[in-house]
């Protein structure tokens, strides 16, 4: 402990110089930037930024390019508070509850609430993984495929917390997202199905013209219906109360048990390599929702909510790098493209790597530690033009959220066929809506079934004809009991909101 | 001839050559040449190809841009360059998937005809790894096992190139294994050293370190590498093939020789140079400059090898 200690800041020594601050000022500017922009993903901005990093001393590049990640995964969540557009995944959630409270002119409040949560998650998971780095690698390698697929099934229970009235409904709504996750060549047979023949559906449907055709343009449509009528609010006022556009001390010690949660959750399935943030963003999510006092807020402008979404999406960031250091395990797309930039400065990833190379890698350590204190300032500083995009004129803003969401959707693999795709699931989405199925649970539905599949085909090739295999592990059991105790507790809480609605002049109780 | 007549003729000639070819490539390139990626940002084949197009910018005198356009197991991406105006201006990354598997094993709109290639960049053996305490120290003890029982081996899709050239290998060997699918090479060295699988083929940018941690052996390689001198070959087992997966760059059929000479001389010499080696040779893959007639006949040769496998795998 004290070597690590004495490393760390022999390490933090050499990153508080001027060639590695610049990086991680530029690294963060640039990953703002990128990623509030939507359609360009955190990984794109890496990928432009990689070929400046080649020739550069290892400590500044590679601080740099984690620095636009992780600004990269907080710029998302701000396009998706202020205009609704979700830029990946894991941004989707925030933008439930951010975009709601930029609607009541809460703007700030969810910016901050996103900033603070974002930046615990990563400091805590970062934290993690400097000093617990080692053991957690091996114990997520005793997390195969037949362990995943227990744990994704859990994930799926999150569909209960996430719908609203009707869980029928969600159910049905999270079955078509999957059935639209089977289009495209599958991995397992090689088969290409749903494709009728065209090309750009082997590889299925592009996720992010889909999730903005889902999610954001109906919320154009229905801006366009409600144009005429008479209480539809042109501009959405800030709210005149600086409290509603700033988090509160005590507002962030509400939500700190909420986000020190999910910033577990993050860790450990940023850990398990293969899974991703928006797994983790799900369960955390269900998690937060499931506990609280007051479930009925979510996706109505919770803070909880927007504290559990990012504080675990930014923890799989710090966490996704014990498998790649330790074990040289890529665990999703963005790591694998830092793993490269590792290995092109000639730095081996692996169990040695804090032997061979102890400078160079707790320097980045502490560059880590560097880069959330600058996101943190450098973000800050531009709440006031962000809050104030989000006062201009709707009819304003939504013409650019149709922009945004069409060079969105091209930009991703530089396709006209994207934006087809778009329109074709905007028309999709605004049906979902006028026949009241849920699209967050499509969207659920969409993301966890290719994963699921892959990993179950897995778990069967290996089981082979010894089906007692799949029930042999204790995760197994583990992972039933808490899918079992997550539907339950979800019937139980749609239970308590009927009994409210059913007698609204009854002392309210507390639903815990 | 006369003295005004031979310089007449020069004339001529030279503006002939002037009006024809070489005007229009005279001066290529005279602006920007785009590479297309044809898979995501990230992979082993984008990483090469960004190296190579950074360092192409100085020895073509114009930058080269990369261009990502993923989607379609590759086939997005290649089916746009092959359809490109054939002037030397947009290029693809192509390597063993996206133009020898692919089109062998799905309808694709292009085919290796569609295409010029210009040069091969780096190539990666592909090797047959298995857990280090796995009781398979050899590949005889593989193959014997393999024989004998159900064995799963990691692999990445089933129209991948990993599982064609295992199975290619398997057919030949005369053992079966149940391939286990994963995304990447990543994952299944994932499954491997987690103990999860059998064994598993893998390149050695996603197994070397493993195999230096001691937790992956492994069993054979496509070819002799100098880390790893104790290790055979497929050939030493008397199978023949060339087991490799590679990166290089293609042009759309009908591209004029002179682009593609002017590309090949530049992509030479920044080939030569140390530090792009230096930067290829860290991320685990051999440079493997090659170019010419020779190299094609070889890939055409290697094609009709994939056809084969793929005509025996769908039965």
């Amino acid at each position: 402990m004290i070597e690590i200690l004495n490393n760390f800041f022999n390490g933090l020594g050499a990153v508080l110089a001027i060639g590695p601050i610049a990086g991680i000022i530029a690294g963060v500017c640039v990953g703002i930037f990128f990623g509030a922009i939507p359609g360009i993903s955190a990984i794109m901005a890496i990928a432009i930024i990689l070929p400046l990093t080649f020739y550069v001393d290892p400590v500044i590049g590679i601080t740099m390019l984690l620095a636009v990640y992780k600004a990269g995964i907080y710029g998302g969540s701000i396009s998706a508070i202020l205009i609704n557009t979700p830029g990946a995944a894991a941004s989707f959630l925030t933008a439930q509850d951010g975009h709601a409270l930029t609607k009541a002119g809460k703007a700030g409040k969810a910016l901050g609430m996103a900033l603070y949560a974002s930046v615990t998650g990563e400091a805590l998971a970062t934290l993690v993984l400097i000093f617990v780095a080692a053991p957690i690698s091996i114990i997520s390698l005793q997390a195969g495929p037949i362990e995943k697929v227990f744990l994704l099934i859990f994930a799926f229970t999150v569909v209960g917390s996430m719908t609203g009235e009707s869980i029928s409904r969600g159910i049905l709504s999270c079955c078509i997202g999957m059935l639209f996750a089977m289009v495209g060549m599958s991995s397992i047979t090689g088969a290409t199905r749903f494709s009728f023949g065209v090309p750009e559906l082997m590889s299925g449907f592009t996720f992010l013209p889909l999730l903005i055709g889902v999610l954001v343009m109906p919320e154009v449509i229905d801006a366009i219906k409600k144009r005429k009528t008479p209480h539809y609010d042109l501009i959405l006022e800030k709210s005149p109360n600086p409290d509603d556009n700033r988090v509160t001390w005590k507002e962030y010690r509400s939500v700190f048990g909420t986000m020190l949660k999910s910033t577990g959750i993050g860790t450990f399935i940023g850990a398990l390599p293969g899974l991703g943030s928006s797994a983790a963003a799900f369960l955390a999510y269900g998690e937060a929702k499931r506990t609280s006092r007051k479930p009925e807020t979510f996706g109505k402008g919770s803070l909880h909510g927007i504290a559990a979404a990012e504080s675990a999406n930014n923890a799989v960031c710090g966490s996704s790098m014990i498998p790649m250091l330790t074990l040289s395990i890529p665990g999703d797309d963005v790591t694998a493209l830092l793993m490269g930039a590792f290995l092109i400065h000639g730095i081996t990833p692996g169990p040695t790597i804090f032997y061979e190379h102890t400078d160079v890698i707790y320097a980045i350590f502490a560059g880590f530690l560097i880069t959330d204190i600058f996101l943190l300032i450098i973000a800050r500083a531009g709440f006031s033009f962000w809050t104030k995009v989000a006062s201009i004129q709707r009819y304003y803003i939504f013409p650019c959220v149709t922009v945004f969401a069409i060079a969105g959707a091209f930009t991703t693999n530089q396709d006209l066929y994207d934006v087809l795709i778009l329109i074709c699931f905007t028309v999709f989405g605004y049906g979902m809506r006028l026949i009241g199925l849920n699209p967050a649970a499509f969207i659920i539905g969409f993301i966890l079934t290719p994963l699921l599949e892959q990993n179950l085909d897995q778990a069967v090739a290996i089981v082979g004809k010894d089906y007692g295999m799949i029930l042999a592990s204790p995760f197994a059991w583990i992972f039933t009991a808490l899918s079992a105790f997550s539907v339950f507790s979800a019937m139980r809480m749609k239970k308590k909101e009927k009994k409210k609605v059913a007698a609204p002049s009854a002392p309210e109780r507390s639903a815990s | 001839m006369s003295k005004i007549a031979k310089s007449l003729l020069a004339i001529t000639t030279a503006v002939a050559v002037t009006l024809t070819g070489g005007a229009a490539f005279a001066e290529y390139p005279e602006k920007p040449v785009n590479v297309i990626v044809p898979w995501g940002a990230g992979g082993d084949s984008d990483l090469t190809t960004r190296l190579w197009a950074d360092a192409m910018e100085g020895a073509l005198g114009t930058p080269v841009v990369v261009i990502n356009k993923a989607g379609g197991g590759g086939v997005i991406g290649t089916t746009f360059v092959a359809s490109s105006k054939n002037d030397g201006y947009t290029l693809v990354n192509a390597g063993l998937s996206n133009v020898l598997v692919t089109p062998n094993f799905s309808k694709t709109p292009y085919d290796f005809s569609s295409f010029v290639p210009v040069v091969k960049l780096s190539s990666v053996p592909l090797g047959i790894l298995v857990p280090a305490d796995s009781p398979y120290k050899t590949f005889d003890d593989f193959i014997a096992a393999a024989k004998a029982g159900r064995l799963t081996q990691g692999s990445w899709g089933a129209a991948s190139s990993g599982t064609v050239l295992a199975s290619i290998i398997a057919d030949q060997a005369g053992y079966d294994v149940k391939f286990v699918h994963g995304n990447t090479t990543a994952e299944s060295m994932v499954a491997l050293i987690g103990g999860h699988i059998d064994s598993a083929v893998s390149f050695p940018p996603a197994f070397g370190p493993h195999v230096k941690s001691g937790r992956a052996r492994l069993l054979v390689l496509n070819q002799k590498m100098a880390e790893y001198p104790n290790v055979p070959t497929f050939a030493d087992y008397g199978i023949k093939g060339s087991f490799e997966g590679w990166s290089g760059v293609f042009a759309p059929k009908g591209t004029p020789p002179e682009v593609i000479q002017k590309l090949v001389n530049a992509s030479g010499k920044v080939m030569d140079e140390p530090k792009v080696r230096k930067a290829f040779e860290n991320m685990g893959a051999n440079v493997d400059f090659r170019h010419g007639e020779a190299w094609t006949n070889d890939m055409l040769l290697n094609y009709d090898i994939m056809k084969n496998a793929a005509a025996k795998m769908k039965q």
